[in-house]
């Protein structure tokens, strides 16, 4: 006996009530949790569907799909952050290094000439983490918006689209901010400025506009189903 | 799982070996198929399996495919190239380990 379309979407609603928001998941567990029920009825043809599912349900422990979701979410985190860490590493393989290091030295040899740097440098700090902050807000905004349209959430779209873990970008620069000294001493302090400055421009624009320019790529290899549905 | 501590770490391999003889697999289908194979010995729980599968995934040693099966959507995950060179080396590892374990466990055996 094979399911209906009814109790496969009363599966997805069973998987929702049970905190899976995500689409992906959702999917996953109900075809899991379906073949099981069927399973069931090959052995018992008179159990209920309802006292199939509680019975399967029951195999993922107290804790029901919890694991399951959080595991996924660490995962899917992971793969964020090595896809940024590909991207700067791009940044600093021939040809693009060039326009790196191009972009350190300039900015190291104009704060050398103004009087005003300290000023220039704290400035820039909070203006990048600002647009970084607002641009992750608006991002995010979006987001809802498209996913509000569609009804389904992805996972790795939610990271991609401002879950990623920009606290703790946010954290770093802080810490940096607060080392920051009032009088730059030698010229060594404003090399490690100039380089922070250009690293983090660099994380921001990956972040922020490189890989949501490519993020339907990306989202088609992390779910083929994104297509099929 | 039957003495979940003594199978926890080698979970990994055990659906790499699977998907190395099968070619792909889906979720159900592993837990069914070690089942089957250890005659209800070994019993993978669902709440482990999935987060070993997308963990292997998130490192690039599994790769997902999606078909439409029945009603539904069903996602089938296979070894991708690093996955098999993985393999190799985590079976040969675990050989290893149980050669040492019999060792220990029954000295005169090395004998």
């Amino acid at each position: 006996m094979k399911l209906t379309s009814e109790q496969i979407e009363r599966l997805y609603q069973f998987t929702r009530q049970h905190y899976v928001e995500y689409y992906d998941l959702q999917t996953e567990l109900t075809d899991h949790l379906a073949n099981g029920i069927e399973a069931q009825w090959e052995q018992n043809p008179n159990l209920s569907f309802e006292e199939a599912l509680q019975f399967e349900f029951k195999k993922f422990g107290i804790f029901g799909f919890m694991n399951v979701v959080e595991q996924r979410q660490a995962a899917l985190t992971k793969k964020y952050h090595d896809l940024v860490w590909q991207h700067f590493k791009d940044f600093y393989k021939l040809p693009k290094i060039i326009g790196s290091l191009v972009a350190i030295v300039l900015l190291k040899l104009f704060l050398e000439t103004i009087s005003f740097s300290e000023e220039l440098i704290i400035t820039s700090f909070v203006a990048i983490l600002l647009t970084f902050f607002g641009g992750m807000v608006y991002m995010k905004y979006k987001n809802r918006r498209k996913t509000r349209v569609s009804g389904k959430k992805w996972l790795f779209e939610e990271i991609v689209f401002g879950k990623g873990s920009f606290v703790g970008y946010i954290y770093v620069a802080i810490c940096v901010f607060n080392k920051i000294p009032r009088h730059f001493e030698n010229d060594y302090t404003i090399w490690i400025f100039s380089i922070m400055i250009v690293l983090m421009v660099l994380l921001e624009y990956i972040m922020l506009v490189k890989i949501p320019k490519k993020s339907e790529e990306y989202l088609i290899t992390t779910y083929p189903e994104y297509k099929l549905t | 799982m039957k003495n979940s501590q003594l199978y926890k770490g080698s979970l990994n391999t055990i659906i790499m070996k699977l998907l190395e003889e099968k070619g792909r697999m889906y979720g159900y289908e592993i837990t069914q198929k070690v089942k089957e194979i250890t005659k209800g010995e070994l019993k993978i729980t669902e709440g482990a399996l999935y987060p070993a599968l997308h963990k292997l995934e998130a490192e690039g040693f599994l790769e997902v495919e999606v078909e439409k099966v029945d009603n539904r959507l069903r996602k089938y995950y296979k070894l991708t190239e690093s996955g098999e060179k993985e393999t190799v080396n985590r079976l040969s590892e675990l050989e290893e380990f149980i050669r040492n374990m019999q060792v220990l466990v029954n000295p005169k055996l090395s004998y």
